[in-house]
């Protein structure tokens, strides 16, 4: 009897052994709450280019481990820190929103985890961090490519609107007046909202009054649909640029008439994947969910995902989280879904923007901005 | 600023104050008579748009129709509500009232969030609503007047049921003693029950036509709008009716004045409603209209 059982623990071992092991890797997005559109859409990238390569070279699968972070930042951090002491993910992707993913960092920072961020554009969340890394432009870039275009239409006077509550809103609210201010605009009035605000009628007031050439909403969707709608109402008709955080069709479904003709800079345009790894992409997508249209998300969660089994591929351990880092560091001309990726030591990507406009409640491409 | 601005502005605080004033006279009515601060008040002005979004969007009914059944399911709701949480409770300390009124708050929250998603939808206007009317170079839509003349209508319907009706007399008995007032033949716990109906009525209007104004609905959609208005009823002295119409009015306005003059401090609107509501506890602890704690509460 004795043998048997000896027997039997020892091939199980030795299974275990020849068998690919399963390496789990963490995703921090909101699922539900008030920006859960963010969170849905990138998901569905990491789920799509999980199905398209789900193992390592070696043979390892891939189990990606979801985390709601509810958008809330003390959410975030309990997330993050489950993922890594009891799910002991080998590297995080996600925490969308610049805010959370801050907070992520943070955390992983101390853990020595890699994170990639899907399209956390704040300046500063790289900065003095070892293990943060992004697939996405920053707002400086981004911020640049706002002011550019606003010259270059002619228009000399911008007023800001910017929520103070977001990290992202701010950044890229000051990478613009930087921008802007450089080449010759005049910024002339910065006004501050909290998100979750809807009533701006007073906010337009103060705008029309003002009359300004252009108006630049570094804001999230529900705060800069109420604005585009308010405006109509108040009778501003002044052109209105917002950032990558309004690039969703929640936005003009809550916008409605109002924000046709509404602008802003986005990674990605499904209607010109510029590879064709991207368009293949575009494909899977059709064919799993049935729609055409790709949200940029979408892609770039993608990316952080592709990137990732890149980085674990070239590694000798793919758990190595040290390696794995260092790796991400050196991805260099990747064919991402979402164009060329190169990341730097920072952990910055150098990237193209791409600028759209609402047209006829579609998100219609019109320009793509190299960096 | 210029005067047009200025009138602009005013017309903005005015149509943003009565959506607080209508949303603040059910905390105080439920207040006046169970001395309970229903902390599940702004969840039920949620449950109202949510309610007009289903039978328009799902059901495909018009809209009249749609204002109309959620305003009626929602005091329903107001009663059922009042029935299973807080009748039960009537003999036990204010304080777990309180609490159980904190719980509803939440368990209607993420009951939403289960079941409609977290992603805001777009609140279908009528396009009449959404139509703009220019006075004087002032431009206000329909909506944003209808909201302050409906304010106005219902609170003269409260205030005639109040004092004009028998069972105002008795809304109007309660708030001083239930138990003397169950001697005297009045079924209290009737009266509770119109008091939680007329108040989540109120409040489901009042979500009707934040919907309206802004048209989005999402689960959280009560909550900061819920404290506001209760910080509009304790300005205007919690338990009185005009009192609360009155707060919601400074509230509004409050909010308008500090953008239109602090833009910079705009982002700290919110803070200033609740600086009012600090002050008036300091200096006047029963609110502008409040009264001596002794005497009725409307």
């Amino acid at each position: 009897m004795k043998k048997i059982i000896s027997l039997a623990v020892a091939s199980t071992l030795t299974c275990g052994i020849t068998f690919a092991k399963e390496i789990k890797v963490g995703a921090v997005m909101p699922m539900s709450g008030p920006i859960a559109q963010y969170g849905q859409v990138c998901y569905l990238g990491l789920e799509l280019a999980n199905k398209l390569q789900p193992t390592l070279k070696n043979g390892d699968t891939i189990k990606i481990v979801l985390a709601d972070n509810k958008g809330d930042k003390v959410e975030t951090a309990t997330a993050t820190t489950r993922l890594i002491s009891s799910d002991n993910v080998v590297a995080i992707l996600g925490a969308l929103t610049s805010t959370n993913t801050a907070q992520t960092i943070a955390i992983a920072e101390k853990k020595k985890v890699p994170v990639i961020a899907s399209v956390a554009t704040n300046d500063k969340l790289t900065a003095k961090r070892e293990y943060a890394n992004r697939v996405c432009f920053t707002d400086s870039f981004q911020g640049e490519v706002v002011a550019n275009y606003a010259i270059s239409q002619g228009y000399k006077t911008a007023v800001v609107v910017v929520d103070q509550a977001q990290v992202y809103s701010l950044g890229l609210a000051k990478a613009f007046e930087h921008a802007f201010k450089a080449k010759g605009g005049k910024i002339l009035e910065k006004i501050k909202v909290t998100s979750g605000d809807k009533d701006f009628k007073a906010v337009v007031s103060q705008i029309k009054q003002l009359n300004p050439d252009f108006m630049f909403l570094p804001l999230y969707h529900p705060e800069a649909s109420m604005i585009a709608r308010q405006s109509k109402q108040l009778g501003v008709n002044k052109p209105m640029f917002s950032g990558d955080g309004v690039a969703n069709q929640t936005f003009i479904d809550l916008g409605g008439d109002a924000v046709e003709g509404y602008m802003f800079t986005d990674f990605f345009d499904y209607t010109n994947p510029p590879s064709k790894t991207s368009a293949d992409f575009v494909a899977f997508h059709e064919k799993e969910t049935g729609k055409k249209e790709v949200n940029s998300f979408t892609a770039l969660g993608a990316d952080t995902y592709n990137i990732l089994i890149d980085a674990m591929n070239r590694c000798e351990d793919p758990t190595d989280s040290v390696c794995i880092n260092q790796k991400i560091k050196e991805t260099k001309n990747f064919d991402g879904v979402s164009g060329m990726i190169s990341i730097d030591k920072e952990g910055n990507s150098t990237r193209s923007a791409v600028i759209k406009e609402v047209k006829d409640g579609k998100m219609v491409y019109k320009a793509t901005v190299n960096p | 600023m210029d005067v047009l601005t200025f009138f602009q502005q005013m017309v903005n605080g005015f149509s943003l104050g009565s959506m607080y004033a209508l949303i603040a006279i059910g905390y105080t009515m439920v207040y006046g008579v169970l001395r309970l601060i229903n902390f599940a008040h702004g969840d039920i002005m949620m449950v109202g748009a949510f309610l007009g979004y289903t039978f328009m969007e799902v059901f495909q009914l018009p809209f009249t129709l749609s204002i109309l059944l959620a305003v009626v399911v929602s005091s329903l709701l107001g009663i059922f509500m009042d029935k299973i949480a807080y009748k039960p409770l009537r003999e036990a300390p204010k304080i777990s009232l309180l609490i159980t009124a904190i719980g509803i708050s939440f368990f209607l929250e993420n009951a939403f969030t289960v079941f409609a998603g977290g992603v805001p939808r777009a609140f279908p206007v009528p396009s009449y609503m959404e139509n703009v009317i220019n006075v004087a170079n002032i431009t206000f839509s329909v909506s944003s007047i209808t909201v302050p003349l409906v304010t106005l209508v219902l609170l003269l319907g409260i205030l005639y049921v109040l004092y004009k009706t028998k069972y105002g007399m008795a809304i109007r008995a309660l708030s001083f003693d239930i138990k003397t007032v169950n001697l005297m033949g009045i079924d209290a716990n009737l009266i509770i029950s119109i008091v939680f109906a007329l108040g989540s009525a109120l409040a489901a209007v009042g979500g009707l036509f934040w919907a309206i104004n802004y048209p989005s609905v999402e689960p959280m959609m009560g909550v900061l709008v819920g404290l506001k208005a209760f910080a509009a009823a304790v300005v205007g002295g919690i338990g009185s009716v005009t009192g609360a119409v009155i707060g919601g009015f400074i509230i509004g306005f409050t909010e308008v004045v500090v953008i239109a003059f602090f833009p910079e401090l705009g982002g700290y609107k919110d803070a200033f409603a609740f600086v009012f509501l600090i002050l008036v506890l300091l200096f006047k602890p029963t609110g502008i209209m409040g009264e001596d704690l002794e005497k009725s509460r409307f």
